[in-house]
């Protein structure tokens, strides 16, 4: 488990991680917290020619509201992210999912660009960006483009992240209502294993109860995370009953493409999925209720 | 640092004391195999067979060797021509083992070829530069299948892909059948596990030209090491010199090590350098063959109405995977307590070992013992179900009673002592049994799963390898010694010397308690230090739970020796006889006027300067050996297979509660409290940390770890992604609650315990699962129960026709 011979730079800022990236394309990974690259390259499944490491760039580490949505800096440490009380606020669901993630050590270390451009299908933060529809800002020498979630992630460890581009930010909506619940929730074997399957959802409530909005997150059961839109769509108007979101998690088959393997079978993840979207939905109502009553989850 | 006395009335044995070794753990200062650094030391890197089952054709190297850096590409067919074949556990010669595979490869991962280099990176580099042609060959993963007449061999020259097979009857087990009033039969399957040390296998060899010596370094915890090393190179055993001195990084039994260790000390005597291997973790789990038991047990018990068994019958089925070493003899130690705790007067075991295109198996804590409980434990708690009765009256009734020992049961072994009826009840006391039921009952009517379970098992200790001449009548083993030297410098200070390697079993904490104690002197100053192989005295190292009661009782009877030869220094000085004089805190006084004395001082001066004032007949300076048998060793097995395995018994029982998701299958297990009885405790935080550390490594058996294997062959868990060892988030918090029967064979009444923990707990778990699933009606007999496992069940049971478990 010794990594194959590679060259190594270290970038002082985006623009110079760009360009080194422009001169060696394909043939270079850029390192950031190093949780998955490093494993993988030790055991010589990822052998980039050069390895350039971002880890000091300020400015990948910003973390600001704009408007309605927080902007995240790809270069964030997820366990600085995770205490971040402002943004876990905004956008509960990040700090929800990060509670699922690895270890503290692991999140001392692992950044919220590095799981996303990661973008392993069992991974949480792919997860919640999807769900949400977050957008990835990718820079490269002298351009910057915009990448919606639903275009973002293409295939397991694939995104649409161009060998030349940098992911510089992640602009995460912030839903202002005043009854937003939300809950994350998986199955994994050990706590910190990547998830069997994932599940997360955040819906909108009005003064009666009803859903006027919601979104379904399905993580491990497809090669990337999913969106549940049309199961989402069928709870506006509801009361959120546990009948009634029993009902609609019953087709989430649909939007699955499970593979087995010698912890779990592809019948077992559309059950779980199934299990998990009930749970998430039951408890990100009953975290909408608690927020019309003041309470914080 | 809190020195609570001792309960037992000692000095300093059963005290709570800061052990010796961890101080110089926690602050890093530990010393492994993987700290020696040689001056020219180079490095190895294994090219891995990816097939099963296949024939080499050839071997291209040339692009490997061009590779700056590399230094020797090496082959099976070169080193097996050089080096004699590893020793085999059972009589089965033809079964050849070598480092590296040398025409046919018999498991994926399997050593074909090793390459040396300066660094370890480029070693891997060159690995990548070796072409092997391979002609794939028919394999074997199913061993029933292997064992039926006509498989595809495993090895063909031996003929069969059975190792070692034997029906043993002990006691009038057909009459029993016959006339018990109930009968039951069902399969249980112990999944392959192992034990996963945080340090891989480490080897280290230099061959020393001057002296003609080869010293080793190795992270090892094995018997006859040094022996079969220098039988293996054809060299004499004076020519190696085992370093055991430095520490292991945890083994539980799997630091064997022959094969690393074999082609190190080739090549390091070939290229005239240090070699270092150092496994990684993909090799160490594919090919570093350490993987633990993987068997098939077909139970049967014959029993009354009453609960009062009257028979077994056990057919256990294990599959050692490619090649034996000590493997198959993991199927007889549990011939040792082959009844567990009970008073089953009739037996019947029937081993088979047989061989598969797998990794091989090793030893692994307990040795066979914990599966075999897991089997019996099971069939405990079917039988009361079956009658409908409380599983912990069913124990109680056919648990052997304090009055009854020693107690000899149908295989031959006698147990030393023990009081069942009274650990039971002081675990389920701790554990607020009344009230887990209560919260059980609870759960149950809100719809969870929920169940406890209660397991009640032995650890056999103090291991004499007697299943050694039982599973091989070629071998005549009958001692499984060990050895202490203590020794008093000029000074007075106290030196403790044994002869093996440590893994963690804290022998320096072990042998200075002890020898403190006996010579009444402050173990915190008493050295205690390990001698290479060419200075040590014999030594079976610390495996079979065996160094409380066989390092412990040599140390006291080294430390004895010294007591006594200062008994006879003093009185000789004082003109008394011996009968006069008193020895306290290392001081010799008349007994009748103490203040006539020889201080410790005066008695180590004259022991080691002043022979005009010694006794006749006592040699000089001051140091003694002790070399101790196993207490009840040196018989060999009777016709009919019957053998005093162990000396000592420990007891366990442990008390789970666990709950399962039934929409996921999740089980969280949510109290844990463990009885245990080993007789008289030497160190209690070591045994606590050693019982701690098993029932991590029990839940872990039960509920997580596999090495799966496809039907290609593949080992599909060969990296921690899929192999689960729970975490410190898996494991629920344990209490333990001690009491001691001594043991009436050991110098204190000591017994074994470095298996406690694993022993029972996966029983118990499975117990507890199984009481949880009770109500659905459905049950499980396999490890791991996984989360998918248990899920499957659920399901299926749900969607039968609502009905009691009709048993």
């Amino acid at each position: 488990m010794k990594a194959a011979i590679f060259e190594y730079a270290r970038a002082e800022s985006i623009a110079q991680a760009c360009s080194l990236l422009a001169e060696h394309g394909a043939d270079a990974k850029l390192l950031a917290g190093g949780q998955s690259l490093v494993p993988m390259m030790a055991m010589r499944l990822a052998r980039p020619a050069w390895l350039i490491n971002v880890n000091e760039i300020a400015e990948l580490k910003s973390s600001r509201r704009d408007g309605a949505v927080w902007v995240t800096g790809a270069g964030l440490r997820q366990v600085d992210v995770e205490r971040d009380g402002e943004l876990a606020r905004a956008v509960p669901l990040i700090r929800q999912g990060l509670y699922w993630v690895g270890h503290i050590q692991t999140k001392n270390r692992g950044t919220v660009g590095g799981s996303l451009v990661h973008a392993d299908p069992s991974a949480e933060l792919p997860l919640v960006a999807q769900a949400l529809g977050a957008s990835f800002v990718l820079r490269r020498n002298g351009s910057e483009r915009t990448v919606a979630a639903a275009d973002f992630f293409q295939a397991p460890m694939v995104t649409a992240t161009e060998p030349d581009e940098c992911l510089a930010e992640v602009r995460w909506p912030v839903w202002q209502g005043e009854r937003v619940g939300s809950a994350f929730d998986e199955l994994s074997i050990r706590h910190g294993d990547y998830a069997i399957v994932a599940a997360c959802a955040q819906v909108e409530v009005d003064s009666a109860g009803r859903c006027v909005r919601a979104v379904l997150g399905i993580g491990g059961a497809a090669s990337v995370p999913v969106s549940a839109e049309a199961i989402a769509r069928s709870l506006h108007g509801t009361q959120l009953d546990d009948t009634t979101i029993e009902a609609a998690v019953e087709s989430i088959g649909q939007y699955l493409d499970p593979g087995s393997d010698v912890h779990a079978t592809a019948e077992y993840r559309v059950h779980l999925a199934r299990v998990l979207a009930a749970r998430v939905l039951r408890r990100a109502r009953d975290h909408a209720a608690g927020m019309a009553r003041g309470t914080r989850a | 640092m809190a020195e609570k006395t001792s309960p037992y009335g000692f000095r300093y044995i059963g005290a709570k004391r800061r052990t010796k070794e961890d101080p110089r753990f926690v602050t890093g200062r530990g010393r492994y195999a993987a700290d020696i650094q040689l001056p020219g030391m180079l490095h190895v890197a294994i090219v891995a067979s990816p097939y099963p089952s296949a024939r080499i054709r050839s071997i291209e190297s040339a692009e490997a060797l061009a590779l700056p850096g590399v230094r020797y590409v090496l082959a099976g067919a070169e080193l097996c021509a050089a080096v004699d074949a590893l020793y085999v556990g059972v009589d089965a010669p033809k079964v050849k083992r070598y480092p590296l595979a040398d025409g046919l490869v018999r498991y994926a991962g399997e050593w074909v070829v090793a390459v040396v280099a300066e660094t370890r990176a480029i070693a891997e580099d060159a690995v990548e530069l070796i072409e092997v042609d391979y002609e794939p060959l028919p394999h074997l993963v199913d061993p029933e299948e292997a064992a039926k007449p006509g498989a595809v061999l495993v090895h063909p020259e031996h003929g069969t892909n059975v190792l070692y097979h034997r029906k043993f009857v002990w006691g009038a087990v057909d009459e029993a059948f016959e006339k018990a009033d109930h009968r039951l039969a069902f399969r249980a399957r112990w999944g392959r596990s192992a034990t996963v040390p945080i340090e891989t296998f480490v080897a280290v060899a230099q061959w020393d030209a001057g002296n003609e010596i080869l010293d080793i370094w190795a992270s090892i915890q094995m018997p006859k090491f040094p022996d079969q090393l220098a039988r293996a190179l054809r060299l004499t055993g004076n020519s190696v010199r085992v370093h055991f001195d430095v520490d292991v990084g945890g083994s539980y039994g799997v630091k064997r090590g022959m094969k690393h260790t074999l082609l190190v000390s080739y090549l390091a005597m070939k290229l005239r350098a240090p070699v270092r291997f150092l496994e990684d973790r993909l090799e160490n789990m594919r090919g570093g063959d350490m993987h633990g038991p993987d068997r098939i047990f077909d139970m049967q018990v014959a029993f009354d109405h009453d609960g009062i068994i009257r028979a077994w019958k056990i057919k256990a089925l294990d599959d050692v995977g490619a090649y034996a070493g000590r493997s198959p003899l993991q199927l007889g130690k549990p011939v040792s307590a082959i009844c567990g705790p009970y008073r089953i007067p009739a037996v019947e075991y029937e081993p088979t070992s047989v061989m598969t295109h797998k990794t091989p198996q090793e030893a692994v804590r307990g040795f066979g013992q914990s599966p075999t409980n897991f089997a019996m434990e099971c069939t405990i708690d079917r039988v009361a179900r079956h009658l409908g009765m409380d599983r912990l009256e069913l124990r109680r009734k056919n648990l052997i009673r304090k009055e009854e020992f020693p107690y000899r049961i149908p295989s031959g072994t006698t147990y030393d002592s023990g009081d069942y009826h009274t650990v039971l009840d002081k675990a389920l006391k701790a554990a607020d049994y009344e009230g887990l039921v209560r919260r059980r009952d609870e759960a149950r009517r809100a719809g969870r799963l929920a169940g406890i379970g209660v397991s009640t098992c032995l650890e056999p200790s103090g291991g004499n390898s007697s299943f050694e001449p039982l599973f091989n009548p070629k071998n005549e083993t009958t001692t499984w010694m060990d050895s202490c030297l203590v020794r008093v410098d000029l000074n007075g200070a106290v030196t403790g010397v044994f002869g093996t390697s440590s893994s963690g079993q804290g022998h320096q904490t072990l042998v200075s308690t002890v020898v403190g104690e006996v010579l009444e002197r402050d173990p915190s100053g008493i050295r205690v230090i390990a001698a290479d192989s060419l200075n040590a005295l014999p030594s079976n190292s610390p495996v079979g739970s065996r160094m409380a009661i066989m390092l412990g009782g040599a140390a006291a009877g080294a430390a004895r020796k010294i007591r006594d030869t200062l008994l006879k220094i003093g009185a000789h000085n004082l003109g008394l006889p011996l009968s006069g004089v008193t020895y306290r805190d290392g001081d010799v006084f008349d007994t009748l006027h103490p203040e006539k004395r020889m201080t410790w001082d005066q008695l180590v001066e004259v022991a080691h300067r002043k022979f005009h004032k010694m006794p006749p007949d006592i040699e000089p300076g001051l140091q003694a050996k002790f070399v101790w048998e196993v207490p009840t060793g040196g018989t060999l097995p009777t016709e009919d297979g019957q053998v005093q395995m162990y000396p000592c018994y420990s007891f366990e029982t442990h008390v789970v509660y666990v709950e399962i998701d039934p929409d996921t299958g999740k089980p969280v297990l949510q109290r844990y409290v463990v009885g245990h009885d080993c007789g008289v405790m030497i160190n209690p935080d070591i045994v606590h940390g050693m019982t701690y550390g098993g029932v991590a490594h029990g839940v872990g058996a039960a509920l997580y770890e596999k090495f799966a294997f496809s039907e290609e062959g593949q080992l599909l868990s060969g990296t921690f992604m899929d192999y689960l060892i729970p975490s410190a988030l898996e494991v629920p918090e344990i209490s333990i609650v001690d009491h001691c029967t001594p043991s009436p064979l050991t110098t204190f009444g000591q017994k074994g315990s470095g298996e406690a923990g694993y022993l029972g707990g996966p029983a118990a778990i499975a117990c507890a699962i199984n009481d949880a699933l009770d109500p659905i009606g459905t049950a499980i007999a396999e490890t791991p129960m996984s989360h998918l496992a248990l899920w499957s069940l659920i399901r299926a049971a749900r969607a039968k026709p609502k009905m009691k478990d009709a048993a």
